[in-house]
């Protein structure tokens, strides 16, 4: 019976000489890499420092501060912060800005059920995913002002096309009930495109196997859509939900453009849109800067909040 | 190795100029130019001009620039931004220290930037005799009394000189009066508000043409000043301290501007308004009575060239309450002021003064219909009298002339440290105006506690500005 050998031991013998040597050539190596590490790492660090740390220091002292945007600044503590609980315009715009986010659920609604309709084989779903995609791309001070004719009272498309149906359309922009749904309106219909682009992507992406397996079991289609596609494009009804929650409060061309003094008895002014009157028609930058950083805490609550009620409801197939 | 110590500085370098560039590419202009330099000359003779506006100021100002530059041996830099740019960029441009020798300004933000420090006193670099050719008002808009606040008195200090003076004139459609044989208004006296309705309800039929026409379709944020002033009322007082708007007779004079179309039903609804808006409607030669501005007058020409049969235009003064009463309108202007920080403080000054009464600039400005001459001999003789007429002006021009002379008045707000008071007037003016669901007194008795805080509160930041310096 043949046997084999035993590995021979290790005739190297390690001197204190070649340990000293072996960390000297070490630590030559590691600075060097620490070297290149850190210039790799320097422009985004750089960049978040000059362009994020620092404004963002500098704007949580300017609203502390009385400044009119041009001259010096003089300190007065949460003075900013007491006056804009007592602004009913800050309410106001505030209020007008959380309305606007109505707008977030329906157009995650219809941009899934569009993903879904254009990921079946049907006729021109090419030319459909294009139309959808168009207005993305487009020009928002454009869009805006074609919207502003299309919610004209009298003859604007709306209301003609409401009226082959037998409604009388409101005069939508002049109509403090109404000109904050047209603006929810406008912008789903602008984001609708890039919220379907998303999740056409998702819904392609689930496993076919899931829907066999299903399908075997005898699960209706609505079944197939609560227990695996929705539970499947989550991921992606979160990002949109998230990103959304911030751009809607960033809401602010559209109503500048289509509403410039605010709407009637102000009702589409937006926050952003009363601290950009208050930092640059009123020289309160001071004031302004307060309350966009209020904005910036809440949104940051609100994601945060998300993100908790996402980590609860993760899963993972296995 | 040091080659490769080379490629990573330079690729640090270049990472971190591409987030710079980056980051000012945000707020920069739609054809991703780099952002101008805005800041003054360094050297003795070097200036920045920094302006928004036209074709034709670029070429008037290139005209008074050129000259400029050959009698002082000076270069100036023009700027010219995007005009809705225009006012967050030299915000930017003096919060950063890069502010521009020569550069516009609004008179309404003129406080501010006093007490700041960012304008140069020209009250020692302007001969007076300049000052005296040019219309008071394009002058007295830009004083300013830093202890007491006051503002428009000839006796403070000048902290700019006026690029133009914006007279908003009243007009009516000479092919409509004469469609319907109706009496031209009178060129020098003003209509009462009762003659106005009356004529305006001539003006409004759907039989006798083909076309349904109106007495007039006044926008009540930009109209209506005339009108309110011409009924003895006005927004503030005197001393820019109280808002007026409880006057009774300010709520009789609203009331009667919302019932033109509420009551007698002489304006498009404002369905019909938000349709084909109001000057669209007086250009296609269904309106009677519009708005005439002289930046308006080069479209107008062309409209009533196009459409001979349905428009043609006059100025005539606006109406008033009674018989007997002034007539006023709202005078608008922009401003061209030196930065207190200037290097060449009085070569600056020298450019304002060419940019604001070059004769050869004016001319080119006049000529083309962009603004009424800023020089009161050149404006009061050979321009009203064979300039104006060659180059298309209204036959009844004078009435510019006579605005930018007496009659008129800056809007409300300008003249305060923030117009914040003022833009809250109209919030909710619709109801009183479109829909008539609150009566113009109700209106009014519940805004003039909210404006007053309002214009307080402007006292008491300009307080804060001017201590803070």
């Amino acid at each position: 019976m043949a046997t084999t050998a035993p590995p021979a031991e290790p005739t190297t013998v390690w001197t204190k000489e070649d340990a000293k040597a072996s960390r000297k050539a070490n630590n030559k190596l590691h600075r060097r890499e620490h070297a290149w590490a850190a210039a790799f790492m320097a422009p985004p660090v750089i960049g978040w420092i000059a362009f994020l740390l620092f404004p963002l220091g500098f704007s949580v002292y300017a609203s502390l501060t009385n400044w009119n945007g041009i001259g010096n600044m003089t300190f007065i503590g949460l003075d900013n912060y007491t006056r804009l609980l007592q602004d009913p315009y800050f309410w106001k715009a505030l209020w007008n800005t959380v309305f606007y986010m109505i707008g977030i659920p329906i157009g995650l609604a219809l941009s899934l059920a569009l993903a879904l309709a254009l990921s079946r084989k049907i006729r021109g779903r090419t030319f459909f995913r294009t139309v959808y995609y168009i207005p993305v791309i487009s020009s928002l001070a454009a869009v805006a002002i074609l919207w502003q004719w299309a919610y004209n009272g009298d003859f604007g498309l709306v209301n003609q096309a409401l009226g082959l149906v037998g409604i009388d359309g409101p005069n939508w922009l002049m109509d403090p009930t109404w000109a904050k749904p047209a603006l929810i309106i406008m912008a789903v219909w602008k984001g609708l495109g890039y919220s379907t682009l998303l999740y056409l992507a998702a819904v392609q992406a689930v496993p076919r196997s899931l829907y066999e397996a299903a399908a075997l079991d005898g699960a209706t289609s609505w079944k197939r859509f609560t227990k695996i596609t929705w539970p499947m494009v989550q991921p992606v009804t979160f990002f949109l939900v998230v990103t959304n929650i911030i751009g809607g409060s960033m809401i602010f061309t559209e109503i500048n453009i289509m509403t410039p003094t605010g709407g009637p008895s102000w009702s589409t002014a937006s926050l952003v849109w009363y601290v950009w009157n208050q930092a640059f028609r009123n020289l309160q930058m001071g004031y302004a800067t307060a309350m966009a950083l209020v904005l910036g805490i809440l949104v940051l609550i609100v994601t945060v909040i998300q993100f908790r009620i996402n980590r609860a409801n993760d899963f993972s197939i296995d | 190795m040091r080659k490769f110590k080379a490629a990573a500085v330079t690729a640090t370098m270049v990472g971190a100029l591409t987030l710079a560039a980056c980051s000012s590419g945000g707020g920069g202009d739609a054809s991703g130019s780099p952002e101008p330099d805005t800041a003054g000359g360094d050297a003795p003779n070097e200036l920045t001009f920094m302006f928004r506006g036209g074709d034709y100021d670029k070429l008037a100002y290139q005209a008074a620039i050129d000259k400029f530059e050959e009698e002082t041996g000076a270069s100036v830099t023009m700027i010219i931004t995007d005009a809705d740019q225009y006012a967050t960029k030299l915000q930017a441009a003096i919060a950063g220290n890069k502010v521009p020798d020569v550069f516009y300004i609004e008179p309404g933000k003129m406080m501010g930037y006093v007490y700041a420090g960012v304008l140069a006193d020209l009250t020692s670099y302007v001969p007076q005799e300049t000052i005296d050719n040019i219309w008071s008002f394009g002058t007295d808009a830009y004083r300013f009394n830093t202890e007491t606040g006051a503002r428009g008195d000839s006796a403070d200090p000048l902290y700019g000189l006026p690029k133009d003076v914006g007279p908003f004139g009243f007009g009516y459609n000479t092919v409509l009066f004469d469609k319907l044989g109706l009496e031209a208004p009178s060129a020098d006296e003003p209509m009462t508000f009762d003659e106005f309705v009356a004529l305006c309800k001539e003006l409004t039929q759907s039989d006798e043409l083909d076309y349904e026409t109106w007495g007039t379709g006044l926008n009540v944020v930009w109209n209506s000043q005339a009108f309110i002033w011409g009924a003895g009322a006005d927004w503030i007082s005197e001393d820019q301290k109280t808002v007026t708007v409880d006057d009774p007779a300010f709520a009789d004079a609203l009331q009667w501007f919302a019932d033109l179309g509420l009551v007698e039903g002489v304006t498009p609804s404002a369905e019909q308004a938000q349709t084909l808006d109001t000057y669209q409607r007086w250009m296609a030669g269904e309106i009677g009575f519009f708005p005439v501005a002289p930046w308006d007058i080069a479209t107008y020409n062309s409209v009533a060239e196009e459409n001979p049969d349905t428009f043609g235009y006059d100025v005539i003064p606006y109406p008033v309450a009674n018989e007997g009463d002034e007539w006023s309108t709202w005078l608008g202007s922009l401003g061209i002021a030196v930065s207190e920080n200037s290097k060449n403080k009085e070569l600056a000054a020298q450019l304002a003064t060419y940019l604001s009464t070059d004769l050869d600039a004016q001319k080119i400005l006049a000529e083309n219909k962009v603004q009424i001459p800023n020089l009161i001999d050149y404006a009061t003789g050979e321009w009203i009298e064979t300039d104006a007429p060659a180059a298309g002006w209204p036959a009844n021009t004078k009435a510019f002339l006579e605005i930018a002379e007496s009659k008129g008045k800056p809007l409300p707000g300008v003249w305060t440290y923030t117009p914040e008071w003022y833009d809250n007037f109209w919030i909710g003016i619709e109801n009183v105006v479109d829909n008539g669901s609150q009566t113009a007194a109700d209106f009014l008795a519940a805004k003039q506690p909210e404006m007053q805080q309002l214009l307080d509160q402007s006292w008491i930041s300009a307080d804060q500005a001017k201590a803070q310096g």
